[in-house]
């Protein structure tokens, strides 16, 4: 973390993926006590993960404190790709910069390879509705989100994973929380990466009650969410197995972090070896951030 | 009876192709029962899912299931029909979590082929897949016909066959079983 003087904190340009945010989520409990003005200047690029995961940040600060986080010094195009995300829109910072006139990206078919970000409440009649709404617009634009993937049945197979991800935030976190998907380029490759996230109980605190389960670590834990049909409100569960299970047969990858801990699975590269990924010793963060993500 | 699965949940006021969530599948479940209770006892009610694209599990927890639950003690039978490739994954998914944890099976039948090579949906055995195919075929069959094609022992047959009457996948009127 740099400090530029007592009360500006400078990010670093680590937003390009769940791995290197890990960075910028360390210097958390730092933003909770600093005055919160925060220099963005630094940043050359930012994926949908990073994005939500530093929109709690600011959510976390403002719940904590009472006051928004002020952004500082962020590059034009930075700017223009947040404001495009509906990011500033949740009421969670406070800019001192405004894009220049006529500098806003448009809202054209074209550039209709995302979803907004979209908060999904917490309660089940809202979140019920947010999520009927963010799967009509996906279906609407899926051709563009997925196109380097397209085929008959992967469409569906998307909306299977938003379902079962977005009800268990208003099921089982206890907080409200946020999606949105982007397909973007990075080198040579294109990736589709879909992002639901909160800052519940996580998932450790959501089978709090579970006492048969057999675990250690919160990894375990959420590799036997990912691979046995537990539940932590009924007898069994299926939303979690489900996604693991769609991934694998999409080939793509799976990102979980909650609180210290995360849980990556590769089913890109499994002809490589192993592909499962535990780590115990992050940095705490409150809530379950997912990420699912496909390459071409 | 032939309940439209889409035309359902139209009156449920949704006008999706997809239906998700709980309260999505507790709507439709009420609205089917009020029609279920206008049919006949022992009647096949069709579970229609023509242009219905992905159900979700928590809403074939709550509509499927609970109806499937249900159908013994109120006396009717659930067939599914034009199911989606993902409805089919989903709702397989579900059936197999089911039987696993609560030490008791649940399937239902369908009217088509499905990506399994079966009519039904849900972890039944070989010889019990077997017997279903046959019912399908021959629409009925006499217990005697049904040892002859299986060349089952009677001893055996029999609980395969009272297991497939509780299941709800085949009928049993007077001594002859019916597809469903």
């Amino acid at each position: 973390m740099i400090k530029e003087s007592k009360d500006i904190i400078i990010l670093p340009d680590r937003f390009r993926d769940p791995y290197t945010f890990e960075s910028v989520l360390s210097m958390n409990s730092s933003l909770l006590e600093s005055s919160g003005t925060v220099d963005m200047s630094r940043i050359a690029f930012i994926e949908p993960y990073s994005m939500i995961s530093f929109l709690l940040m600011g959510r976390n600060f403002l719940r904590k404190r009472g006051e928004k986080l002020k952004l500082i010094h962020i590059p034009i195009h930075i700017h223009q790709y947040l404001n495009r995300m509906d990011f500033f829109s949740k009421g969670i910072f406070i800019l001192t910069e405004t894009l220049p006139e006529g500098m806003s990206l448009k809202r054209n078919p074209i550039s209709n390879r995302l979803l907004e970000i979209t908060e999904i409440p917490g309660k089940e009649r809202q979140g019920v509705n947010a999520l009927s709404s963010v799967i009509s617009i996906f279906r609407k634009r899926s051709e563009l989100i997925l196109k380097f993937w397209m085929d008959e049945s992967i469409v569906d197979y998307f909306v299977t994973v938003l379902s079962e991800l977005c009800q268990n935030i208003f099921e089982h976190s206890l907080d409200s929380g946020f999606v949105t998907m982007q397909t973007y380029k990075s080198g040579k490759e294109n990736i589709a990466r879909l992002v639901i996230s909160d800052s519940g109980v996580g998932i450790r605190g959501s089978f709090e009650g579970k006492k048969t389960l057999n675990y250690k670590t919160t990894s375990q834990l959420i590799e036997l969410a990912l691979t046995t049909p537990i539940s932590s409100k009924r007898e069994f569960g299926y939303g979690l197995c489900q996604v693991n299970s769609i991934t694998e047969k999409l080939k793509g990858t799976i990102f979980i972090r909650s609180e210290s801990s995360s849980l990556t699975v590769l089913y890109n590269k499994i002809e490589k070896g192993k592909n499962i990924f535990h780590r115990n010793d992050l940095p705490y963060f409150e809530g379950t951030q997912i990420a699912i993500s496909l390459s071409a | 009876m032939i309940i439209l699965v889409e035309k359902l949940a139209r009156e449920c006021k949704i006008k999706s192709q997809d239906l998700i969530t709980r309260p999505i599948g507790r709507s439709l479940f009420e609205k089917a029962m009020e029609k279920i209770k206008m049919t006949d006892k022992g009647e096949t009610v069709i579970l229609d899912f023509e242009n219905i694209k992905v159900i979700d599990s928590s809403f074939i927890d709550e509509f499927i299931v609970r109806l499937i639950e249900i159908s013994s003690t109120e006396d009717f039978y659930i067939k599914l029909k034009d199911i989606s490739l993902m409805a089919e994954i989903n709702i397989d998914s579900v059936f197999h979590s089911y039987s696993n944890y609560k030490d008791k099976r649940i399937a239902a039948a369908r009217e088509e082929l499905g990506r399994n090579n079966k009519y039904y949906i849900g972890p039944l055995t070989q010889e019990e897949s077997d017997i279903i195919d046959y019912l399908k075929i021959n629409h009925h069959s006499s217990l005697s016909e049904l040892l002859r094609f299986s060349g089952i022992e009677e001893i055996k047959i029999m609980p395969i066959l009272q297991e497939l009457y509780s299941l709800r996948v085949i009928k049993k009127i007077n001594n002859e079983y019916y597809s469903v």
